[in-house]
């Protein structure tokens, strides 16, 4: 059978006698061989530019920050500017204390996380190990949706509905307070924490499960008592990326915290109004005399301010990294802590949360607090009497509860929005200018504005990043470079927006002399983009398959003839979704351009990339903020910044799943 | 061993990182020959065969000591033209791996990065190269369809037809079967049988019938040594270590 199989096919070749492949055309002269190799590194030294661009502009942004913040820290003194109580840089006799700036900052962002972290952590297990594939598809998209909506949007929202709903319900004056500003910050971080707790759940080896449920154990034994501590420092960086986000937050908090520099009295009265870093950044950045104590203060506030997300996203970066590489290098390297770690870790959150616990506690109203303490205990005491599947039972509910509340709060903000817009909306809205400060007339100038600045930033950011990507996944061994350069971008990508505002102020705005302008706006956006675009290329490189880069080289391709032919166009759909998520960040953010690019009132539309431009979020920020009256055209305004936005990350995420569906198919 | 050594290795020694995975392998390779590498898994065949073509320049913390001389010229020499290598010494790997292009923009692929513009040459040369990769007859009509659609066997011609298509004195192939039934892979054994007559092949292999029926020499390797080569024949009839016996014949362990 087999010698048969050999001597048919052996038949079935149709061979040419003599191979007629011209040689000729393709041996190499040496002048040949010298140019394309002189080619090869030129191209190479570019990509290497691109990549290295990312490390100028961190550099650029500490010199300036440091620059402009140093007299302050010589002036004030380092501890009586960090320490000092008084934040009043207008009275007769300026004080600037940051005190309660930090404390503020560090408080909102305690709350914020109190409120986000067991609601993510619940939706994260949900979506990850109880949801059907179904009700994933739908979950994951919100979950980016939420993602996607602009933070003056949040803040618009908090401004009208939040305040006002806290206000009634504790009988306050007002309700621009702690409470309003963690919980929109809560759910501004809620996404980022889903989304990466999520992948940690999901990254867990299916043998963990199949083990754990092979020796009969509950699903929700194996959740609880495997997967989530296998998952834990996946979930930790989670936990710190969204705080992070938090710090990093201004215009959503600034507008609804009350902007009181004290520090609560009692300090864990929630609803006491407070300021933070950001906030001051953003209020009084606008006003001060440029050269004054004032404003050399507020580049030192935004050096701690940098300092301390710096530091919070690369202890982020640097588990998540210790984590990739543990799942690569070696099966060995578990992706467990060791026991003392953990149990370090579990002590360390236990007495956080207990603490927290008692703070809510003295806030809350004394029946409430009886009922917690005495549910808490009473779980305590019956626990070990209860079935599993019970226990499970319970669990699910709250899981499930905590997935359907981040589904409410999506669907209130959206609804909110939609229904209070639509009537603004009209042609005449759309395509007219803003008359009587915003209140009558149209937003044709934002849109247009809104758009140049975007497309402008896009054009900067997009060539940058992939060259840059391009460089760190197709041209390097990793090494010391490497590691510089991929710092430099993690370093970008922590930076709070509101500090790029300030760093175009004070590089592209006064020391290059472009003024106020589209031209400054749509770089300092591209700055913040930057980052975004570059991971997302690389992402995508990285995840075309090394066996075609071997199958090109092996037939003596170039590097530059791989990576254009065979690398690039494949991998052309991520690179692009990326773009678009990028365009979409830049159309709703608010503090990079405050200071940059924009005007609140303009009758037309500017001339060149030098005229400052009206844009759609800074349009929104100031009608709600600054104009009474007019809530219709807020609402307008709101919901076609949002559908901008979304439609930006709706074409993002639908293209990828096209993309992905096609790759698998 | 006998015959012209095309490629030949002195005292070759290879690290990943620490590990230590060719030890002093010291071989030469015959012109116009088929040569079979044979061992157990992780015994450093691969590696071997990727030291020939360079490939193995793109992983990291890989460091080579030794010599490599390929038509007497050392591949490790400064100034040594990769590209040129490579187009010399053709690479045909484990797993299919055919561009996400079409039939003919896979085959062409390699003339174009070379310089062949001409459309006319470019036609012959794809026609040519499925023809001596036997897989002509069977996507002729085809020729612009995506090479993904091929069954795994046709792929892994494609990709044999990619790599005769720059002319390339030697051919690599690291178990170029291993992802095939047995018609696909008698197929290509056939076209190594054809091959052998105007290229040097190097070909990896776990299938001792395999290595039996297609090579005129083999080398057997174990734990990153190169423990002996000689003429197929002897090697399988009469291996000098008890080593190359034991795993022969599947006594091992
Ligand atoms: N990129 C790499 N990094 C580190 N170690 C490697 C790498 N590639 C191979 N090795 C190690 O080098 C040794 C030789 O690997 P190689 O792939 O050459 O073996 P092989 O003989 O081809 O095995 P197989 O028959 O399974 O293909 C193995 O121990 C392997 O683990
Ligand atoms: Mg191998």
């Amino acid at each position: 059978m087999r010698e048969e199989l050999l001597k048919t096919n052996f038949l079935e070749g149709t061979l040419v006698k003599s191979f007629t492949i011209p040689l000729s055309a393709l041996t190499r002269s040496a002048t040949h061989a010298r140019y394309s190799l002189l080619k090869e590194k030129s191209i190479q030294t570019v990509f290497f530019s691109t990549a290295f661009f990312a490390v100028i502009v961190v550099t650029f942004i500490l010199l300036f920050l440091v620059r402009d913040g140093y007299p302050v820290f010589t002036q004030v003194g380092i501890l009586d500017f960090l320490f000092g109580p008084d934040w009043a840089p207008t009275a007769s006799e300026p004080l600037y204390g940051i005190f309660p700036l930090i404390v503020g900052t560090l408080l909102v962002t305690l709350g914020a996380m109190v409120f986000a972290v067991p609601l993510s952590i619940g939706c994260a297990i949900y979506i990850a190990e109880l949801a059907s594939p179904r009700a994933k598809s739908i979950l994951k998209p919100a979950i980016e949706l939420l993602a996607g909506i602009p933070s003056v949007v949040y803040g618009f929202f908090g401004l009208i509905v939040l305040t006002n709903f806290i206000r009634v319900a504790f009988d306050l004056p007002t309700g621009e307070t702690w409470l309003a500003a963690s919980v929109l910050l809560g759910i501004m971080a809620l996404p980022t924490i889903v989304s990466v707790s999520e992948d940690a759940i999901s990254s867990v080896p299916h043998e963990f499960r199949e083990g754990s449920l092979a020796i009969g154990a509950t699903r929700w034994q194996t959740i609880s008592r495997v997967l989530v501590p296998a998952a834990l420092s996946g979930i930790a960086a989670a936990i710190i990326l969204g705080i992070g986000r938090a710090i990093g937050e201004t215009m959503a908090v600034m507008m609804v915290a009350g902007n009181a520099a004290i520090v609560p009295d009692p300090v864990w009265n929630i609803l006491s109004p407070l300021r933070t870093l950001t906030g001051t950044l953003g209020i009084e950045m606008g006003e001060v005399a440029v050269g004054s104590d004032h404003y050399h203060a507020l580049f030192g506030v935004a050096i701690v301010l940098l300092v301390i997300t710096l530091g919070i996203n690369l202890a982020a970066v640097a588990i998540l990294r210790y984590l990739n590489e543990g799942r690569v290098a070696s099966a060995a390297k578990k992706p467990f802590f060791s026991a003392r770690t953990r149990a370090r870790i579990l002590f360390a959150a236990g007495t956080l949360g207990f603490s927290l616990l008692l703070l809510i506690l003295t806030a809350a109203p004394p029946y409430l607090a009886a009922l917690v303490l005495f549910g808490g205990g009473g779980w305590y005491m019956v626990r070990p009497f209860i079935p599993e599947n019970r226990v499970q039972q319970i669990a699910f509910v709250f899981i499930g509860l905590a997935t359907l509340i981040v589904l409410a709060i999506l669907i209130i903000i959206l609804q909110d929005i939609v229904i209070n817009g639509l009537p603004a909306l009209s042609w005449e809205f759309l395509t007219t200018s803003p008359l009587d400060s915003g209140r009558a007339g149209g937003i044709f100038p934002a849109i247009i504005g809104t758009l140049d600045l975007v497309v402008g930033a896009i054009a900067i950011a997009l060539p940058l990043g992939v060259g840059a990507a391009v460089y760190l996944v197709e041209y390097t061994q990793e090494g010391r470079m490497t590691q510089v350069i991929r710092t430099g971008v993690d370093l970008l990508n922590g930076t709070p927006s509101i500090v790029f505002g300030l760093f175009g102020f004070a590089f592209i705005v006064l020391y290059l002399g472009i003024g106020v302008s589209m031209l400054a706006g749509q770089i300092t956006l591209a700055l913040m983009v930057l980052p975004t675009v570059i991971r997302t290329t690389e992402e995508s490189l990285k995840s075309i398959p090394m066996a075609l880069r071997e199958g090109s080289l092996a037939l003596g391709a170039t590097r530059w003839q791989t990576i254009s032919r065979v690398v690039i166009p494949p991998a052309l759909p991520g690179i692009l979704t990326g773009a678009i998520l990028s365009i979409g960040r830049a159309a709703g953010e608010t503090a990079p351009i405050m200071f940059t690019a924009v005007v609140f009132s303009s009758r037309f539309l500017p001339d060149s990339v030098l005229d400052p431009v009206m844009a759609l979020p800074y349009h929104l920020f100031i009608l709600a903020t600054n104009v009474p009256g007019s809530s219709m055209n807020k609402y307008g305004t709101a919901l076609v910044l949002l559908l901008l936005v979304v439609s930006f990350y709706a074409v993002a995420i639908a293209a990828r799943t096209h993309f992905q569906n096609k790759m698998r198919g | 061993m006998s015959g012209d050594g095309i490629i030949s290795t002195t005292d070759l020694n290879l690290w990943y990182r620490e590990k230590h995975a060719l030890q002093s392998v010291s071989m030469r390779i015959p012109k116009n020959k088929v040569t079979a590498l044979i061992g157990p898994s992780g015994c450093g065949k691969s590696t071997l065969l990727r030291c020939f073509n360079r490939l193995n320049d793109l992983i990291d913390h890989v460091k080579i000591t030794g010599k490599i001389t390929f038509d007497d010229h050392e591949i490790h020499a400064p100034g040594t033209d990769v590209v040129l290598l490579r187009k010399k010494i053709g690479m045909v790997f484990q797993k299919p791996n055919p561009f996400p292009k079409s039939i003919y923009e896979n085959v062409s692929y390699g003339p174009r990065v070379h310089g062949v513009r001409d459309r006319e040459t470019l036609d012959r040369i794809v026609e040519e190269s499925l023809r001596h990769a036997a897989l002509w007859d069977e996507v002729k009509d085809r020729i612009s369809d995506s090479a993904l659609g091929l069954s795994g066997g046709q792929q892994q011609r494609l990709c044999i037809a990619r790599t005769l298509a720059v002319g390339p004195e030697v051919i690599l192939m690291d178990e170029p079967c291993s992802a095939l039934d047995p018609i696909a892979t008698a197929k290509i054994e056939n076209l190594i049988e054809k091959l052998r007559e105007e290229y040097t092949v190097i070909i990896v292999t776990h299938n001792m019938q395999q290595a039996a029926r297609v090579s005129d020499y083999t080398g057997f390797m174990y734990l990153g040594k190169l423990i002996e080569c000689g003429k197929t024949v002897q090697i399988f009839e009469h291996p000098a270590e008890e080593l190359t016996e034991n795993y022969i014949t599947g006594r091992f362990g």
